[in-house]
């Protein structure tokens, strides 16, 4: 029996991005000509889903391309161009998730979405569909010759920001020290807000209401934002550290639920519900136990990246 | 001074996470620990920095004062470890300007840190509004920990 490696994930994920773009700019279509907010609402939904499962299918690729490079039978240069065209894709897939967000994050709030959060919500999907669209063609180049240009042709196309990236952050020597300080600033910033959040849903601070401390969940958002455009830094100047890393694969899997968890409190209906002195249901208490450890697992397993792990 | 250092940095609870048989995983358990006092202490002071800052204003002041057990609790825990992993590399640290500074932000940092939660007390169980001085605080208080922060990460690398 095969093992299951990257590069297996990879080929089960690398698909939901573009089908689901699809399928959430689809939906929102349909919202504006049936002027339903329900359907709206499911179709931001839906975006911010894709971007937290193309974390998962980004990572895996970097895995996958640790598998694939000393075969004879793939490209090397449509490997690099899919990285370049995949991180970009990955890049455009979180900005329309944190955008998609925000318009949840007003609608939970009886606001509108607005047409500015709207509008823009819309326009980096259809953006970001043309740019995944581009990854997954070069990316299927990698493994199937009947589709493929040549190393030349494939090299010389389209921007290279993974080399440049690289460049940038070995040649400057603040900038991993930087974006590891901003890291840590970034973590702070997004457990504090999430522990206050989850403490009160287990009892704590019972004279507040869920929703006086639904409004400090943009903050927490800022702080994953911080994280995550420090952590692409990292991923894409030395994806060697962690392609294999085993703690960084459990550390994206827990960032992944952890994504749910954002979205689970910002668009819940129960929690929503608890007033100032109201205890929560046993279920959102054990959601909230589930969330506060892994918090502390995300930050440990991220920790431990040097030692358990091949970063520093 | 430099005696002192030495003899500290070569005492047996130092020298066994920094070289021990298990510094495999002690030191690697020491710095997470310091991590997670970090989160739970600089988190949640900025959750209530922010809140001070005018974030969420239907949160009541008074409410806040929960967390700061809890900030505490991350603190000492972070003096317990912050002094651990200081007597594994005594020499180094003690001569570091970097290190220096980071004490002194800290120490800036918990005196804030009291000041906040005697304006937090005062606030009254329904109060809302944050004074002058409360905000002054806050902004005192974000910006002293994250160049605390900023200082112990560097350390790492100068």
């Amino acid at each position: 029996m095969a093992v299951v490696n990257a590069a297996h994930l990879h080929l089960f994920l690398n698909h939901v991005p573009t089908v689901g773009l699809v399928l959430g700019v689809g939906l929102f279509l349909l919202a504006l000509v049936r002027r339903q907010q329900v359907l709206e609402r499911a179709s931001y939904e839906v975006l911010f889903a894709i971007a937290v499962l193309t974390l998962p299918a980004y990572v895996t690729g970097l895995g996958a391309q640790a598998v694939l490079l000393d075969r004879a039978d793939v490209s090397a240069a449509a490997i690099d161009a899919h990285q370049d065209a995949a991180l970009l894709a990955f890049a455009g897939m979180q900005v329309t998730g944190g955008a998609a967000w925000l318009a949840l994050w007003r609608l939970r709030r009886n606001l509108e979405a607005g047409p500015g959060v709207a509008g823009t919500v819309l326009l980096l999907a259809i953006v970001t569909l043309v740019l995944m669209t581009g990854a997954a063609a070069v990316g299927g180049e990698i493994r199937h010759p009947e589709t493929r240009a040549d190393d030349a042709v494939i090299a010389s196309r389209g921007p290279m920001p993974v080399s440049s990236i690289g460049a940038f952050v070995t040649g400057q020597a603040w900038v991993w020290p930087a974006a590891e300080t901003l890291h840590f600033i970034g973590l702070s910033l997004l457990f504090g807000v999430m522990a206050v959040i989850n403490l009160r849903v287990l009892g704590m601070m019972k004279m507040v209401s869920f929703q006086a401390l639904h409004r400090l969940l943009p903050w927490a958002v800022v702080g994953f934002a911080i994280n995550l455009s420090t952590g692409t830094l990292f991923l894409a100047s030395a994806p060697e550290q962690y392609a294999e890393s085993v703690p960084f694969f459990w550390k994206t899997g827990l960032l992944a639920a952890g994504g749910g968890s954002l979205l689970y409190l910002t668009v819940a209906d129960r929690p929503w519900a608890v007033d100032a002195g109201e205890s929560a249901p046993a279920i959102d208490r054990a959601i909230a136990t589930g969330a506060l450890g892994l918090w502390v697992a995300v930050m440990y397993l991220g920790r431990m990246l040097p030692f358990l792990g091949t970063s520093f | 001074m430099t005696d002192v250092l030495l003899w500290l940095e070569e005492a047996a609870l130092p020298s066994s996470i920094r070289e021990g048989p298990h510094s495999v995983w002690a030191y690697p358990a020491v710095l997470t620990l310091h991590t997670f006092g970090l989160m739970v202490l600089v988190g949640l002071n900025a959750a209530v920095d922010l809140r001070l800052l005018g974030a969420g204003r239907q949160i009541p002041v008074a409410s806040l004062t929960a967390l700061f057990p809890l900030m505490w609790a991350g603190f000492w825990i972070n003096v317990v470890t912050g002094a651990l992993l200081f007597a594994a590399d005594a020499t180094t640290k003690a001569g570091s300007a970097m290190f220096l500074t980071k004490l002194t932000l800290v120490a800036f940092g918990a005196g804030i840190l009291l000041a906040i939660g005697a304006e937090v007390e005062r606030a009254g169980p329904v109060g809302m509004d944050v004074s002058r001085a409360g905000r002054r605080l806050a902004a005192a208080s974000l910006l002293t920990w994250t160049a605390a922060v900023t200082a112990g990460r560097l350390l790492a690398y100068v």
